[in-house]
């Protein structure tokens, strides 16, 4: 099947089928006329950039948003003015980015948690029983007995997916289910995803990862600026026409790579610990140096001792023992603003509440790290005019698109959002630069974007240590690929040397469940 | 519902003062106008309940705040002290440190601006009335500062630690009224008469208007300063929006906690200082009732915005005003004031609330 612009179900009967969805938001048109139908047993993948409508559409479906036009008919009954309430009964389950989950609660109560079948006399055993058959049946792997607060993020996810099940769900909705897990622990959860379907359940995969795209789904639909702007099966498509229909456009080629050579070492980490009040290790002696021009990529699964790394370097934990030197420089007992000076500059993962403050003007957010130096402060005042003109300079320079230095930031998209962020700790020529995760929740162009970013600062000599658990994302950044899996630095190796599965296995490491490496039919 | 005031904004973008938009002013007044309605009206039909009629009420509470100079004079002089204690509040809260101490501040303000008054009293008033505003700003900071540190070294909250203090701070002016500072065979615990050079002059020849009400006016617009002029007031709007965010700035979170307690607390202290020496002319029992609780209503009714304290100050201060007038002339109960104060904070706070997701920090 050929891609087409516009949308003609093929299916005469499709399980779900929305047609002509229409939502407005004052002057945004965040549904316009949207067509988008699941076939029963099929895994249908929703592509999009952020802010293209694939939220809003999904909200409709769930009952939590009403549509301003439009029909949705779910298992050949029409759905209009239902709430979540009435979604869950026909069939539908919502799976969020972030669980519905109580930690201080067992999986069992997770699961008996507002579920009528539950009754209102709790039958235990019965429940854990129903929990362990369907997780055997769909390789899940859960223990109806465990403390949701000792589980990983994957073992959440499942029993996320448990409940839905449970409930009866035919048609599962997974929100960007794979942004937060590794390698094989994606590739266990597109095999439980595949035997789901397989069961004559549908599934709608939203997602920015192309390659998961074409792992799992038949099919897929692409959204663009509120509109469809394709649908096709995956057989007849390709990675890069799927990439433009969602962006519009064809990528540009990548920054290029300059070799540069073995410079000097720049950032300098020696054996540095960081332990918790009961005295568990969470960083343990971690060793690394990072050059002039080079980037070190760190590839781990989010809460192996990253976020205290990052946190360490950038000054705002203390290690309990180690050293830090920048250029020869011993920086250990200095604080945040020591090391600003210094030149290190801090991408965090969080752009909600650290990184950006989203009720001040981008203005002020350019200028959130050193606002209390000149020129930014003149004498005892604030220096408003050079807050503005910095970021004039900047919005233009790095592109931002926003109504002017005065906007506040909450009213930006997540993409420009992290073009602040970027201008600014880029912006100011850093020697080092930390990056988090710094493509977290980014669509394909603004993920480029900051990619971009970081290898001109390469390129210009600057010193990178890049985190992340998106390991294809990693082996195209890093000059150097390393892991770090409970809190140690597990090797590091030149890109050239560098296995995917190999490194997947190590980023698994520590806790992980046997069962998702057992299943790496495709990696390597 | 119509749309409600969003948080103030700050500077604009090329540093002129900073206001709202228009629109954005507009519709902020019109919702503070809206919610002072309602609450009217729903007083009113207590007030008909009660068996009075509530236009002849409400036209002697009008009467009663605006009706003459000496009226006037009345209002804005019990408006000061909230006005004062008020923008401090407002600027604690904008870091998200919840102050609730002025009542114990201010009572202590009182004390020391007394004690000064009583024990130098030989000095001349260009000296003597500043030297006990200032002791009164001191005493007020060193008393909020108890609460600040035993929020900073063992963690305890600013609520209970100010609230608890509060207690003491008003027991304290009881105690000093009953020891040393007690006019003797007084009928009542209060100090003796402050002497004339402690007095805080009036502003007009003849009137009862006191200069603390220029002082208010000045405290807000340093306070509107502070907060959108200055690093400090930088790194305050930092850390009420977010810690991580203010120690990802390099901010130190102990620091301005400190910083806004003792500037809350030595408003107080002047607030308290200026009702000693510009309306008792003397120290006595309870002076400081329930202006804590007040100057925290007024910094929420102005959104915490420091410049829009001065109306919430002066509607407070009119309110009170007026009510006593209702109450003598028509004999409604001025306990209805406070219903008032309550619903008109309830539907404002509501329509804050509404907006909360448009609040620019």
């Amino acid at each position: 099947m050929r891609c087409s612009e516009s949308q003609d179900p093929a299916d005469p009967s499709p399980m779900l089928q929305m047609q002509g969805i229409c939502k407005r938001y004052g002057a945004v048109r965040a549904n316009e006329n949207i067509n988008f139908s699941v076939t029963r047993g099929q895994i249908v993948g929703l592509l999009g950039e952020n802010g293209s409508g694939k939220s809003t559409l999904m909200k409709i479906l769930f009952g939590m948003v009403r549509p301003d036009g439009g029909t949705i008919r779910f298992k050949g009954q029409a759905l209009s003015g239902h709430t979540p309430r009435d979604a869950i009964r026909a069939g539908i389950a919502m799976i969020h980015q972030h669980f519905m989950l109580v930690d201080a609660m067992t999986v069992a109560e997770n699961v008996m948690l507002g579920w009528k079948k539950a009754g209102a006399w709790l039958h235990d055993r019965q429940v854990a029983e129903q929990i362990r058959s369907t997780s055997q049946e769909y390789g899940l792997d859960l223990d109806p007995d465990a403390m949701v607060g000792d589980l990983p993020f994957g073992k959440r996810q499942r029993l996320e997916i448990v409940k839905a099940l449970l409930r009866g769900a035919e048609l599962l909705v997974l929100d960007e289910p794979t942004s937060n897990l590794s390698p094989p622990e994606v590739t266990a959860l597109l095999a439980v995803m595949r035997r789901i379907a397989g069961d004559s359940r549908s599934i709608i995969f939203i997602t920015h990862k192309l390659a998961e795209v074409f792992r799992v789904c038949q099919e897929v639909t692409v959204l663009r600026d509120g509109k469809n702007a394709g649908r096709c099966s995956t057989e007849g498509t390709t990675r890069a026409e799927l990439a433009r229909m969602m962006v519009g456009r064809e990528f540009g080629l990548a920054t290029p790579r300059v070799e540069m050579g073995s410079g000097a070492e720049v950032l300098e980490v020696t054996t540095i610990t960081l332990k918790d009040s009961s005295g568990l290790k969470l960083l343990d002696e971690i060793t690394f140096s990072v050059r002039e021009g080079e980037i070190l990529a760190l590839a781990g699964v989010d809460g192996n001792g990253q976020t205290e790394l990052v946190e360490v370097l950038a000054g705002l934990q203390a290690a309990s023992s180690g050293r830090i030197a920048l250029h020869g420089r011993d920086l250990t007992k200095t604080d945040v603003t020591q090391r600003l000076r210094a030149g290190l500059a801090y991408i965090p993962v969080d752009r909600a509440t650290t990184s950006l403050v989203p009720g001040m003007t981008i203005a002020e957010n350019l200028g959130l790290r050193d606002f209390a130096e000149p020129p930014l402060r003149r004498g005892l005042r604030l220096n408003h005019p050079a807050f503005y003109s910095r970021a004039v300079s900047r919005i233009s320079e790095f592109g931002i698109r926003a109504d002017g230095p005065g906007a506040t930031v909450d009213t930006l998209s997540g993409g420009n959002q992290q073009k602040i962020v970027v201008a600014r700790e880029i912006g100011r020529k850093p020697r080092v630069l930390i990056a988090f995760q710094a493509t977290w929740g980014l669509d394909p162009g603004a993920t480029r974007f900051v990619i971009d970013q970081i290898l001109a600062l390469r390129n210009s000599g600057g010193a990178v240590l890049y985190l992340s658990s998106d390991l294809e994302e990693l082996l195209g950044i890093g000059d150097r690929i390393g892991v770090i899996a409970n809190g140690r630095l597990v090797g590091i190796v030149p890109r050239e040397k560098a296995n995917p599965a190999e490194i997947g296995l190590l980023m698994a490491g520590g806790g992980l469940l046997p069962a998702a490496l057992e299943i790496n039919e495709d990696l390597g | 519902m119509p749309s409600l005031a969003p948080l103030p904004s700050g500077p604009g973008p090329s540093g002129q003062v900073p206001t709202t938009s228009r629109g954005a002013a507009f519709r902020g007044l019109f919702s503070a106008a809206i919610a002072v309605l309602l609450a009217f009206a729903i007083a009113g039909i207590l007030i008909l309940v009660s068996g009075k009629n509530p236009f002849v009420a409400y036209w002697a509470l009008l009467r009663g705040a605006f009706g003459s100079t000496d009226s006037v004079t009345f209002a804005l002089n019990k408006s000061t002290p909230y006005i004062l204690a008020g923008v401090g509040v407002a600027i604690c809260f904008r870091a998200r440190v919840i102050n609730i101490g002025s009542e114990g501040q201010i009572a202590v303000g009182g004390v020391a601006a007394s004690w000064i008054a009583l024990n130098v009293p030989d000095l001349p008033s260009a000296v003597l009335v500043p030297l006990a505003t200032i002791g009164g700003a001191l005493a007020g900071a060193a008393w909020a500062s108890i609460a600040a540190l035993m929020r900073l070294k063992r963690g305890v909250h600013e609520v209970l630690g100010t609230l608890l203090s509060n207690f003491v701070g008003v027991l304290l002016v009881s105690e000093v009224l009953h020891g040393s500072m007690g006019e003797p065979g007084a009928g009542f615990p209060q100090s003796p008469l402050f002497p004339q050079g402690a007095w805080l002059q009036p502003l007009f020849e003849g009137s009862d208007l006191h200069a603390g009400i220029l002082l208010a006016v000045l405290a807000v617009v340093a306070c509107h300063l502070l907060l959108w002029h200055t690093p400090l007031g930088f790194r305050i709007r930092l850390l009420g929006s977010s810690d991580r965010a203010a120690a990802y700035a390099g901010v130190s979170v102990a620091r301005t906690v400190l910083s806004v307690m003792l500037l809350a607390g030595a408003l107080s202290g002047i607030a308290g200082a200026v009702e000693v020496l510009g309306v008792h002319f003397r120290l006595i029992q309870g002076f400081s009732q329930g202006f804590g609780f007040n100057a925290v209503a007024v910094a929420l009714l102005a959104a915490l915005n420091p410049v829009a304290v001065l109306p919430a100050g002066l509607f407070f201060g009119f309110l009170e005003a007026g009510a006593l007038a209702m109450q003598r002339e028509v004999g409604v109960q001025s306990s209805l004031v406070y219903v008032i104060q309550g619903l008109t904070m309830v539907f404002v706070l509501c329509a804050l609330a509404i907006n909360s997701k448009q609040q620019r920090v």
